[in-house]
């Protein structure tokens, strides 16, 4: 497989497992400053000259994944097989990593004081309604 | 392009870009965790929508989205998502008056 062929940077194939990890430590890397962009494409991995032979029917379709804080970057394919597993295990890297937005009772102090009382059992329902469906 | 303001429209305008050329559309999410970011954006190469956030309530809406996207890359733009994007909804109705955590 030619990937580094034909980018100037190199593109990392893995598996779904270590690119998750390898994304847990992008993340963790990039706290201080920098960003991750994570991109979903729907991909046949073919080259558009053989696109166009083997015609649309015979092409194969999968979920590339890729992910890259600027200097490094990393990929995977997703196939229905490790559709649902790998759908959990991401929400779950990005749960772990996301906590620098903002949560919406801090929004306003007076408010949030009656807000609060009413948005105390929300975020009860979503966590429990979360784990019935993970 | 500017950035899209309600998340319901984000989401379905991504969802019909998509299904309107599954081959050139991709979805990308930017976090950045120094300011505390998050930016969603689907683009075709013709047109990009984008959407913008700092709440967390948008980072649970986001994974729902994450998962229509799955769906719809891995099994096609024919896929039905009414059970990923549909689900969380009707099973939060019984957790409502359910006992507390389920487990």
């Amino acid at each position: 497989m030619g990937f580094c062929c034909f980018r100037v940077t190199e593109l990392v194939l893995l598996q779904p497992d270590p690119f998750l990890n390898e994304l847990t430590a992008m993340y963790g890397r990039s706290t201080e400053n920098g960003s991750v962009w994570v991109t979903f494409k729907r991909s046949s991995m073919k080259s558009k000259a053989k696109r166009n032979k083997l015609g649309a029917d015979a092409l194969e379709f999968r979920c590339l994944v890729r992910a890259t804080d600027g200097k490094k970057t990393i990929s995977t394919l997703i196939s229905a097989k490790d559709q649902q597993k790998f759908q959990s295990s991401y929400a779950t890297v990005l749960k772990a990593h996301m906590h620098a937005l903002k949560k919406r009772e801090r929004k306003d102090k007076k408010k949030a004081a009656e807000v609060n009382k009413k948005e105390e059992k929300a975020p009860k329902k979503s966590r429990s309604s979360t784990k019935v469906t993970a | 392009m500017v950035y899209i303001s309600s998340w319901d429209e984000f989401a379905e305008r991504s969802i019909q870009l998509f299904r309107a050329d599954p081959q050139s559309t991709r979805y990308v999410m930017k976090y950045r965790h120094c300011d505390g970011k998050l930016v969603l954006k689907v683009a075709d190469n013709r047109e990009c929508l984008k959407f913008k956030t700092d709440q967390a309530q948008d980072a649970k809406k986001m994974e729902k989205l994450n998962n229509v996207f799955f769906t719809l890359m891995v099994r096609g733009p024919d896929a039905d998502i009414t059970e990923v994007s549909g689900k969380e909804q009707t099973e939060a109705q019984p957790t409502k008056k359910g006992r507390g955590r389920k487990q």
